[in-house]
């Protein structure tokens, strides 16, 4: 089974329109992958149906990194008793 | 005798969201006032009260001038409690007279009135307790007054409203200035242009199907067409606009392109063309260029409108536009359906499609679906902006009213967050 960041890079990949080996956790995802205003709020919302939790916007916008939103994901989902 | 005006928090409030959300009903407009300055200039009595569902009370004591859920106010005096969906002009025989109470088919209280002497032997700790205790103790009222009981009654009696009022109201002629060349057609009486008031040249007064108001400090600029009834708010502007007939416009709105038979209740604007018929639109709205409402359907059926995103309420009228909640901010090119209700705080972003016919609160509308964008402290800061463009103050009474009013549209966004996230990954196949 692929794991969080596999996950998260595969949603960021598709929602960017970006070749999936090309996207590393440490790549941010305004400055390096190019995501505009509304392609983040996308990314949110992706992540949200990918697995199966709800984020909170502000604290959701505020990462910056694939690493980071895969760390706040395992959190989120560790809290909201979903298994990731 | 005092006039007690209340506004419950039940079902039947729910029919005025989401204009309603962010103020009792009685402040809601038709015509040139609202339905409480109605109420309080027909019954004149010598002092006013009010009551309104807790989540609003601080937010309203700062800008309303009498004593807000005050129990002080249930004594001392004899009583006209009034439900704010009351209608002024049902009040005719009801002013005066014995102690009782008038109720709906449903049993809830429209009016009570009660003597001082009868006070004595009601619970007046708190409305609730007055009402129960005049419902269980007092006769009740053979008659019924008429009640407004959805938003669009007061869009759909706007005109004859507008009318009505302009008679109350005994004021013709001309305070302001009308430069010159400009036209008045109909009978000059059927104008009232107030002290301040600027027109400028090539601005057509059309009254004579209805009578024109135009209050203090507004501007008209060139080619605009006012045609009658119609009320325009103090210190609004209206830019080259198509202004048809039965609209009530607030104080301080931006108004261009055509709007007709629309009910504006202040501080908004709508300031570029684009078609506005038969809606009801908050403050502190803007609608961008060309943001255009359907107002008729093709089939020239009856308009049904959501006020949950789930159940259909047939309007029973083939001319229902949209109803507008306050802070709501549509980009250019926004088309809205017959019908529409976009909620309060809501942000959209057009695709060039109709929108859904439900939006809720607090919603932020991109690509096509309803998100949750970037949260409600994102909407807060731009209502805070938009405030202070007009040097009123977000205030944190405001802000908690608002927080209340995220919490009870909470469902309904949730819904549709689900509802747009599944769509969007189908678009991503």
């Amino acid at each position: 089974m692929a794991s969080v960041e596999e996950r998260v890079i595969a949603v960021t990949a598709r929602v960017l329109q970006l070749d999936p080996k090309e996207v590393k956790a440490e790549h941010r995802f305004t400055k390096d992958l190019g995501a505009e205003s509304v392609q983040s709020i996308e990314l949110v919302a992706m992540f949200e149906e990918e697995f199966g939790i709800e984020m909170d916007e502000d604290a959701a916008l505020a990462v910056q990194t694939i690493g980071s939103a895969a760390e706040f994901i395992t959190r989120a989902c560790k809290e909201q008793g979903v298994e990731a | 005798m005092r006039l007690v005006l209340f506004d419950p928090l039940n079902d039947s409030r729910i029919r005025f969201y989401p204009l309603a959300y962010s103020r009792p009903i009685w402040e809601l407009r038709c015509g040139m006032t609202s339905l409480g300055d109605k109420l309080i200039a027909k019954v004149k009595a010598a002092s006013v009260a009010g009551f309104v569902p807790d989540y609003m009370a601080d937010a309203c004591r700062e800008r309303i001038v009498f004593p807000i859920n005050d129990a002080a106010a249930l004594r001392g005096d004899d009583l006209l409690v009034v439900n704010a969906r009351v209608r002024a002009d049902a009040l005719t025989s009801d002013v005066q007279g014995p102690s009782c109470v008038m109720l709906d088919a449903a049993g809830e209280c429209l009016v009570a009135r009660i003597a001082k002497a009868d006070l004595e032997r009601l619970q007046t700790g708190s409305l609730d307790e007055l009402l129960a205790s005049a419902k269980a103790t007092l006769p009740k009222a053979g008659e019924t007054p008429a009640t407004w009981n959805y938003t669009w009654d007061l869009v759909l009696a706007n005109p004859d409203q507008l009318k009505a009022d302009f008679a109350a109201a005994d004021r013709h002629g001309i305070e302001g200035t009308i430069e010159e060349p400009s036209a008045i057609r109909g009978n000059r009486k059927d104008v009232f242009v107030a002290r301040g008031v600027r027109i400028h040249p090539l601005v057509v007064l059309d009254a004579e199907h209805g009578p024109i108001y135009i209050d203090e400090d507004a501007e008209v600029h060139p080619f605009s067409r006012i045609e009658g009834p119609c009320y325009i708010g103090k210190k609004s502007l209206l830019l080259g606009a198509k202004c048809r007939e039965g609209n009530s416009i607030g104080p301080v709105c931006r108004v261009g392109g055509e709007v007709e038979e629309s009910i504006i209740q202040g501080y908004s604007n709508k300031y570029h063309d684009g078609f506005l018929g038969h809606a009801y639109v908050g403050e502190w709205v803007n609608l961008g260029a060309l943001t255009t409402n359907s107002d008729l359907k093709n089939d020239y059926s009856s308009v049904a409108v959501s006020l949950d995103g789930k159940e259909s309420i047939d309007t029973g009228s083939t001319k229902v536009g949209s109803l507008i909640g306050d802070h709501t901010k549509t980009s250019i090119g926004t088309l809205l359906n017959t019908g529409a209700y976009v909620g309060s705080m809501a942000l959209i972003a057009a695709t060039g499609k109709p929108l859904p016919k439900f939006i809720p609160s607090f919603a932020w509308f991109l690509e096509g679906v309803v998100t949750k964008g970037f949260g409600k402290r994102k909407l807060y800061e731009t209502a805070q902006t938009a405030m202070g463009r007009r040097k009123i103050k977000w205030t944190a009474a405001q802000e908690q009213m608002w927080d209340a009013v995220f919490q009870m549209t909470a469902e309904a966004r949730h819904e549709a967050v689900r509802k747009g996230r599944r769509a969007l990954r189908a678009l991503q196949g």
